[in-house]
């Protein structure tokens, strides 16, 4: 049932609190390629997963000081652009991040 | 791509420092990427008001650049009073404040040969704190509930941002009846002296500067006038107020610091004297009430203000006048060739 007019508000708190979450699991999958913001974008895109640039350049920001990501400044088609692709770090905390999203879709699946 | 780096030095401002020049590289990246998918799409190149709406749609700079400034300091008490985009320009605010305050009071203090305490700074420097604050949580405010609010777009956007018809309405209805004040006082010259009209009269002075501020009141409406009918002519505001705030600024400064005279005793009533005292009274308050500082403070501040926001304009058609000659060379070249 599509949420009423007073119940918008909290629905949109809350589905962005429930994407946050995948989100970031998403863009971590995602690099395990190397990738550019716009490109990393797209590909979200084509798979449901749209993000507007606002959330995710803040979001490629923190998991690169966070370790999880590097990046390097190349030019392409005449343009600076920044490649970004998972750490070594990254790729070791993914492999258990996936297996604990399985765990939680697997038991919510269950008790839907 | 002119309008989209101006948008983007537009965004910049209101980045942190540190790391504005990597995210407006990569935000550069990203939004030329949309704009060639968009043209790709299209089969032709767009045109500066098709991307002049799409940086619309994409948001208002401060507000893009908010979403890079979650960390940013801000003034939250329960709730945020002060977000992090107009946290830094509070603060220098509120800087600058201070120190004019203190600095105003220790002078103040010192000519009247009173005692400078710490108690005589607590008062004046309060009131700062707490209006500024009250005016930056308004300014907060209206931004968090028009997160779009292009009426007062940086300097940089506002080329390509047509003048709000409403925004030409409001300065006719303000400046309208000012203007038929101005043509009346001559020969009413109660509209401004009051009851002291009956034993004052305008002095000569008041003629050299009656036409110099009617001829600003009459450009600045017809500047409205102008806008309200060629919205897309955004060149005229910056210029005209900028020529009228200077003119202004100029016939203000010797009016207020130069004149001292601009009514004496009508001649019924030179012989007796008994009026000097009024004409006088009514000369500081006209000079200095009135018409006085206050409004040529303001025409000052005003002058860098428009000078700033003209800049965009005088860069274009520089650009654009290099742009003719170049072609015109290199057609001049094809023909020798």
């Amino acid at each position: 049932m599509p949420p009423g007019n007073d119940n918008h508000e909290l629905f949109e708190n809350l589905r962005l609190e429930l994407r946050r979450g995948s989100l970031i699991l998403a863009v971590l999958v995602m690099l395990r390629a190397e990738h550019y913001g716009y490109t990393l974008r797209k590909a979200l895109a084509d798979h449901g997963m749209p993000i507007d640039e606002g959330t995710l350049y803040p979001l490629l920001r923190r998991l690169e000081t966070q370790g999880l990501l590097v990046s390097e400044w190349r030019e392409e088609d005449k343009r600076n652009k920044r490649f970004y692709r998972l750490s070594s770090e990254g790729k070791a905390i993914l492999k258990p991040l996936l297996a604990e999203w399985q765990g939680i879709n697997t038991s919510l699946n269950g008790i839907l | 791509m002119e309008i989209l780096d101006s948008y983007l030095r537009a965004v910049k401002r209101y980045l942190p420092r540190a790391q504005s020049s990597d995210i407006i590289k990569e935000l550069s990246d990203d939004l030329r990427s949309q704009v060639e998918d968009q043209e790709a799409a299209a089969g032709r190149p767009l045109s500066d008001k098709e991307i002049a709406a799409f940086l619309r749609q994409h948001g208002d700079p401060m507000t893009v650049a908010r979403r890079y400034r979650q960390d940013s300091p801000s003034l939250t008490i329960g709730w945020e009073l002060i977000g992090p985009e107009l946290f830094p320009m509070y603060l220098i605010m509120l800087s600058v404040n201070l120190v004019i305050t203190v600095a105003c009071v220790a002078i103040v203090f010192l000519i009247m040969h009173a005692p400078l305490t710490l108690n005589v700074f607590v008062f004046p420097i309060l009131i700062q704190i707490v209006v500024l604050t009250l005016v930056f949580v308004g300014l907060n405010l209206v931004r968090r509930k028009y997160p779009q609010p292009w009426y007062y777009p940086p300097a940089e956007i506002s080329p390509m941002i047509p003048i709000p018809r409403g925004y030409s309405v409001a300065g006719l209805i303000l400046w309208g009846p000012v203007l038929l004040w101005w043509l009346a006082l001559p020969h009413f010259p109660s509209l401004i002296l009051g009851s002291a009209a009956a034993h004052l009269k305008l002095a000569p002075t008041w003629h050299t500067f009656y036409v110099p501020l009617l001829l600003v009141l009459l450009a600045s409406i017809a500047q409205r006038l102008i806008s309200l009918f060629r919205p897309d002519w955004t060149w005229l505001v910056p210029f005209v107020r900028l020529l009228i705030n200077a003119a202004g600024a100029l016939v203000l400064y010797v009016l207020v610091f130069k004149s001292h005279t601009l009514v004496v005793v009508a001649d019924a009533f030179q012989c007796s004297g008994q009026y000097d005292k009024l004409a006088d009274s009514v000369n500081g308050t006209l000079l200095w009430g009135v018409l006085g500082p206050w409004l040529w403070i303001w025409a000052g501040i005003s002058v860098p203000i428009y000078a700033w926001y003209c800049l965009p304009h005088v860069r274009r058609l520089l650009r654009g006048k290099a742009a003719g000659t170049s072609s015109a060379v290199s057609t001049e070249t094809g023909k020798r060739s």
